[in-house]
């Protein structure tokens, strides 16, 4: 029996953490059931369930269009980060680990500049010269990595601090093993869970960004968010199965990955 | 010719020096122990040998060849670390083979490696689980197996009981010492502990402030200290200088002298010009501190009966054995 199954406080805690999920699934439980009435306006329960919201959507060209590009410009930003950070965090702390201070500095820009401030940087920047990349997937891509940085860095490094990566790495060395195999084979599997987290955090965050997509490239390049925000004069319940979609899918990359990344020594 | 020689090995950190002139030879077969207070360079020196710091002037030779333009992969060199140091990612077997795999023996040869060393650290029954399925002594006899399954020239241990719990750190201890011989494994053990190194090693250098202040075996450097620093920190030498020397003695001497606190005896007959100021049993042996003719000393003494216990105040005649006097510098 667990602690919390005791007395009264037992059942206080368990109040607590009831309420908490249910101010947090309410809206979206409303959310679901608006998606699947077939009407639901003067009165007290919907008049009637229907699927063909989700029908409408998932056979709607343009929503799937914005779906694919959404997940390419998450995924792109995703995998530049990874190529990056992953790199960039094994060289501050195994050569240089002065430079992590100066990192945790960097790595709150993106935080510290808030997003329609930045944007207008962007736009003068990237909107005409050589770089004249607003309106394209490219620009998102880039600026989505400075997003996914601060979480990929932070989650990385806890995890690289949790593992002794420099007696790690000397272990490998002295064993034989050069320091591209000593990071291959010893320190990337140990920094597996750390990343997981970090690509998780960005990928549901940057999934969900709209700022950014709606004024660097707007109905351009048409994201979910932006198609959701273009879609908001139609029906309530078309944009309400829109939404049950996102989160639905967002749920189930996080139990996938959550289900791959079950250590198998636990 | 040795078998290691160390020779004017020279080493700075960002300006300062950590050791500016090492020498020291270690014959094949021999346990050595690099001895001494933390920051004196002892696990520097060690990283040093292993390749795993750059030195800055100096040779280190291993049968004759020079390591120091050798990558630490290149130089045949065992070493285990304080913290373990096993991947996380992979089972104790895993762990063990992963130098064999790094030098791409066999599968059939590396299967019967990896079961050898596992029967020489007695841990055949846990082959298949992971580092944190293990106990800190557990774990680091998987190291000892792991760096011996390459079969060494040399094998470094830097402080491999210092995360240990006292019983498992004397088992453990006892078991390095019999693989090692066994083998006849020429290692280089650190550690700041003097119990483990006068125990453990054939020979000890001791090191403070990146010099190496004496060299010897357990026995030399218990009975004769060469200096104030080797006789503070081997033992609990009574260390007097000349005034209090003489005062004690009853004639002049010009030198410091070390004194062992139990080459001091303490007896009811004689001349009684010596008083207990306090005393604490420490189980086979009980340790005074003695005030006598004006100056304090550090006695232990046998509790072999009740007739060796002394109240505090009484007083006592006091004897030294005259060749139990270090003149240290």
């Amino acid at each position: 029996m667990s602690r919390a199954e005791l007395g009264p406080v037992g059942v206080y805690h368990r109040v607590v953490v009831y309420l908490l999920f249910a101010i947090l699934l309410l809206p979206l439980f409303g959310t679901l059931i608006y998606s699947i009435s077939s009407s639901w306006s003067a009165t007290i329960l919907p008049s009637g369930f229907t699927f063909k919201w989700y029908l409408q959507l998932w056979s709607d060209p343009r929503f799937l269009g914005a779906f694919g590009q959404s997940l390419l410009v998450c995924v792109g930003s995703l995998i530049l980060s990874v190529v990056l950070i992953l790199p960039l965090l094994f060289v501050v702390h195994y050569h240089f680990p002065k430079l992590d201070a100066l990192m945790n500095i960097l790595i709150l820009l993106p935080f510290a500049v808030p997003p329609v401030v930045s944007t207008v940087g962007l736009l003068q920047l990237y909107g005409s010269g050589p770089f004249a990349m607003v309106g394209t997937p490219w620009i998102l891509i880039g600026c989505y990595f400075t997003i996914a940085l601060p979480f990929m860095y932070r989650a990385i490094t806890n995890n690289l601090q949790a593992i002794n990566l420099r007696d790690l790495m000397d272990a490998a060395q002295l064993l034989g093993a050069g320091t591209w195999q000593a990071a291959f084979l010893v320190v990337l599997p140990n920094l597996r869970k750390g990343l997981m987290v970090a690509l998780l955090l960005s990928f549901s965050f940057l999934f969900g960004e709209f700022v950014f997509a709606n004024i660097l490239v707007g109905t351009r390049y048409e994201t979910l968010q932006v198609y959701l925000n273009n879609m908001r004069n139609s029906s309530g319940h078309f944009t309400s199965a829109l939404v049950i979609s996102y989160f639905f899918f967002v749920l189930v990359m996080t139990w996938a990955a959550n289900i791959l990344n079950k250590d198998k020594s636990e | 010719m040795s078998y290691v020689s160390v020779q004017h090995l020279q080493k700075n950190y960002s300006g300062t020096t950590v050791f500016s002139d090492i020498n020291c030879e270690i014959q094949k077969g021999e346990f050595v122990t690099l001895l001494g207070p933390s920051g004196c360079g002892k696990s520097t020196l060690l990283r040093c040998i292993a390749g795993l710091t750059s030195v800055d002037g100096g040779r280190i030779l291993l049968e004759g060849q020079d390591l120091v333009p050798l990558s630490p992969q290149k130089r045949g060199i065992g070493m285990v670390f304080q913290s373990y140091a096993l991947f996380p990612n992979m089972t104790v077997e895993q762990n063990i083979a992963f130098g064999l795999r790094m030098q791409k023996v066999n599968a059939d040869d590396s299967q019967r490696r990896v079961a050898e060393v596992l029967n020489l650290v007695e841990l055949n029954d846990f082959a298949v689980r992971f580092p944190h399925q293990l106990s800190g002594g557990q774990c680091q006899r998987v190291a000892l197996a792991r760096s011996l399954v390459t079969r060494p020239r040399l094998l470094l241990l830097d402080e491999p009981l210092s995360a240990l719990d006292a019983r498992i750190r004397k088992h453990l201890r006892e078991q390095i010492r019999q693989i090692q011989r066994e083998l006849g494994l020429t290692t280089i053990f650190v550690t700041h502990d003097q119990e483990e190194a006068l125990t453990m090693s054939d020979r000890i250098f001791l090191m403070n402030q990146g010099k190496i202040v004496q060299s010897g075996d357990a026995e030399t450097l218990y009975t004769a200290p060469v200096d104030v620093f080797a006789a503070g920190f081997i033992g609990n030498y009574n260390l007097l200088d000349a005034e209090s020397a003489s005062k004690l003695l009853q004639r002049p001497i010009d030198h410091r002298i070390a004194i062992r606190p139990e080459a001091i005896e303490l007896s009811l007959n004689g001349q009684l010009d010596a008083q207990v100021r306090s005393h604490s049993l420490l189980g086979n042996v009980i340790r005074y501190r003695v005030e006598a003719r004006g100056v304090e000393l550090v006695v232990d003494v046998l509790n072999r009966s009740a007739a060796d216990l002394h109240p505090d105040g009484q007083r006592l005649a006091l004897s030294i054995d005259p060749t139990a006097l270090c003149k240290v510098a």
